[in-house]
């Protein structure tokens, strides 16, 4: 259900012309860690930006974020890590261009409305910079606000595109 | 298809972030690894353009985005060239100690351009012709942070104004009224010199004008710096005439224009009328001229004086001027109007203020798409933005460059990009650059310049941004920053010693 939703609040905003960026074209490190915990749909590497914890057994979250190519990518993770945190140590495309410090709207996200309400509200800041995310929709936080707690366990997360791609418009 | 030599003139966000795209778009695992060589050439001697010349120091978070572009920097497909000024003719504000390089000179040696110089000079106003206290919003974000250009200028002598009023209403404005109505003590911690400081110290502005034409749904400002001056320690805000905040009837607010009316409504943290610092948000409101200082004045710190002519709006949201006028006494007057492109620069559109670019491709005067060179940034679209603004762009360009060059791996279904490229509206391509280059060749002024010590390179930056913080952390401050005299007598360069 939320993929439907999400898909459609990512069609609602193209007419800003960013919601249909190619997909992230990152370098996939390999050689490194790929905890065994991890369910993967989609194979996905640790990377050196990995500030997250390792979940003790018996309390893994989990994590589902929607990339724009519509591929799921399920993840075990720890209570108090957070969701850019997270989106960069398995290389996903997540900019976090403050390095997590609230003062960028590079790490908007959209949240499955299931799970909007079970996450403390934003506070001044975090709407400060929502207000210039691109695509913003009725249900998108900054991912360095989201910290994984029990009622999240399960929560999914959608990546609005981050480019702005070149529309047959702009040639008018 | 042959490599990407690329050639990017400046060195700031988006020079960085279309950099950094096309870098890790072609990693170790691509057949086109090594087809890819960034020189990237900046006027100025330090890298990063505004995140280090015009962030404002209580922002340092913002400057976090550096550690991406050191990453892209420690790619060995990438250098960087501090103090080369690519020019076409001799620009109207040049930076001294800057090596000139001719554009003809460069373009031999490269298959691909970006221009990427941002916009540089200020929008002037045609009412306020600028003097020694009616000064551009940009020159006090030069001397705070010590730009190249103004190291030899003096600073504005803040220990005799007493009300400084500043003309627009966008972050550059706020982030200027926050530099001067924050305590010093406040600001000591951050990357403010030393020098600021002391001058800062010396200050005797009580008041802070910010005056707009239109209204506050047409204000520029974000709302995090709005709600910064609502929060001054030592500073009030003068209630807003109700009237101004009346939204009409029928209006439909974004989402950041009701947070903005709710932040004006609710004013300050601090209630005016105590021994605070006092802020006017002037709304409505154009400057029309600036009296000349009168020799015999009752208060010799406020000795001009600002007409303003009262505008309303029209069902466009255009400033009408109602016929109603006033006059402001001030000491200072700071346009904060906006920025353009330097005119000297290749594919300058005179209309536009910046370069003349159509999806990310640069068009020439004749309207023929340049084959292989590229605008980005402000120097493409004009200043506007923040950060992630600049930062979508630049990837959308670099993700262009790469379906130009490499269709068969990056062209995506769907894009207009490609057919734009078989012909269709781009029309016929006039080419100017290199159709081969050597991939590690270097114009040789550029050569010369460097064996002089002229030039820098990402390592001597990297030298330098960790000496000003060791340099900072004596201070108690997160960097104390070095000019290029200093910078050169730490490289050790023209026999200069610490």
């Amino acid at each position: 259900m939320f993929r439907s939703i999400a898909s459609q609040t990512l069609v609602r905003s193209s007419f800003r012309t960013y919601a249909n960026g190619v997909p992230a074209l990152r370098s996939i490190r390999p050689q490194n860690i790929s905890p065994r915990s991890i369910r993967l749909f989609h194979q996905s590497f640790i990377n050196y930006h990995g500030h997250i914890h390792k979940p003790k057994p018996g309390e893994e979250l989990h994590v589902t974020f929607i990339t724009k190519d519509g591929k799921q990518h399920e993840f075990e993770v720890a209570e108090g890590d957070n969701i850019l945190d997270i989106a960069q140590a398995y290389n996903l495309d997540m900019e976090g261009a403050c390095g997590g410090s609230c003062a960028c709207s590079t790490c908007h996200v959209i949240i499955d409305p299931e799970f909007y309400d079970e996450i403390p509200e934003p506070d001044d800041d975090e709407n400060d910079m929502l207000d210039l995310a691109f695509g913003l929709t009725e249900t998108s936080r900054l991912g360095c606000q989201i910290v994984m707690t029990k009622e999240l366990d399960g929560i999914r997360v959608a990546l609005p595109a981050m480019t702005r791609n070149l529309q047959s418009k702009d040639f008018n | 298809m042959p490599p990407i030599k690329l050639a990017i003139i400046g060195a700031g966000p988006s020079s960085f972030y279309v950099a950094s795209r096309l870098l890790a778009s072609l990693p170790p695992s691509s057949p086109h690894h090594s087809a890819l060589r960034i020189h990237m050439y900046d006027r100025l001697w330090a890298p990063h353009g505004l995140v280090r010349y015009g962030v404002a120091p209580d922002h340092p978070e913002v400057k976090n985005c550096t550690h991406k572009f050191d990453d892209a920097a420690s790619d060995l497909r990438l250098q960087f060239f501090g103090n080369v000024n690519i020019i076409t003719t001799p620009p109207i504000a040049p930076v001294p100690g800057s090596v000139m390089l001719p554009l003809k000179s460069l373009i031999s040696h490269y298959t691909h351009l970006l221009l990427s110089s941002g916009c540089t000079l200020p929008t002037l106003h045609p009412a306020l012709p600028p003097s020694d206290d009616c000064v551009s919003a940009l020159s006090l974000v030069h001397w705070y942070t010590q730009h190249p250009s103004v190291v030899h200028k003096p600073p504005p002598p803040l220990e005799k104004y007493k009300h400084v009023s500043i003309i627009g209403q966008g972050n550059v404005s706020l982030d200027v009224a926050r530099m001067l109505l924050t305590p010093p003590s406040t600001l000591e911690k951050y990357d403010v010199p030393e020098s600021v400081l002391e001058v800062l110290r010396r200050s005797s502005i009580k008041h802070v004008s910010i005056l707009g034409r239109r209204g506050p749904l047409q204000a520029a400002f974000t709302t995090k710096e709005l709600r910064e001056m609502m929060n001054l320690e030592d500073s009030s805000m003068v209630p807003i005439d109700h009237t101004h905040l009346a939204i009409p009837e029928g209006t439909k607010l974004t989402r950041q224009q009701s947070r903005t009316m709710q932040l004006l409504q609710k004013g300050s943290k601090n209630k005016p009328g105590l021994d605070f610092q006092d802020l006017v948000v002037g709304l409505l409101r154009s400057p029309t001229g600036l009296a000349p200082p009168l020799s015999s004045l009752a208060s010799p710190s406020l000795p001009y004086t600002l007409s303003l002519a009262h505008n309303e709006l029209s069902p466009e949201m255009r400033a009408i001027p109602t016929g109603e006028t006033s006059t402001l006494r001030t000491s200072m007057v700071v346009t904060a109007l906006g920025h353009q492109a330097e005119p000297t620069i290749p594919w300058y559109d005179p209309s536009l203020r910046h370069v003349r670019a159509v999806g990310s491709r640069v068009v020439n005067e004749t309207g023929h798409t340049m084959k292989n060179v590229y605008a980005s940034g402000w120097a493409a679209m004009g200043a506007r933005g923040v950060l992630v603004s600049t930062m979508i762009d630049a990837y959308g360009v670099a993700d262009t460059m790469l379906a130009d060059s490499f269709p068969e791996q990056f062209y995506k279904e769907g894009d207009a990009l490609r057919s734009a490229t078989d012909g269709g509206s781009l029309g016929d391509l006039s080419e100017v650059m290199a159709k081969e280059a050597d991939l590690d060749s270097v114009p040789e002024e550029v050569l010369d310049a460097k064996a002089t010590g002229n030039v820098t390179d990402y390592n001597d930056w990297r030298m330098i941004d960790q000496e000003e913080v060791r340099r900072g952390e004596k201070l108690g401050k997160e960097r104390e920053r070095m000019n290029w005299e200093d910078a050169k007598a730490f490289l050790g360069r023209m026999g200069g010693s610490l």
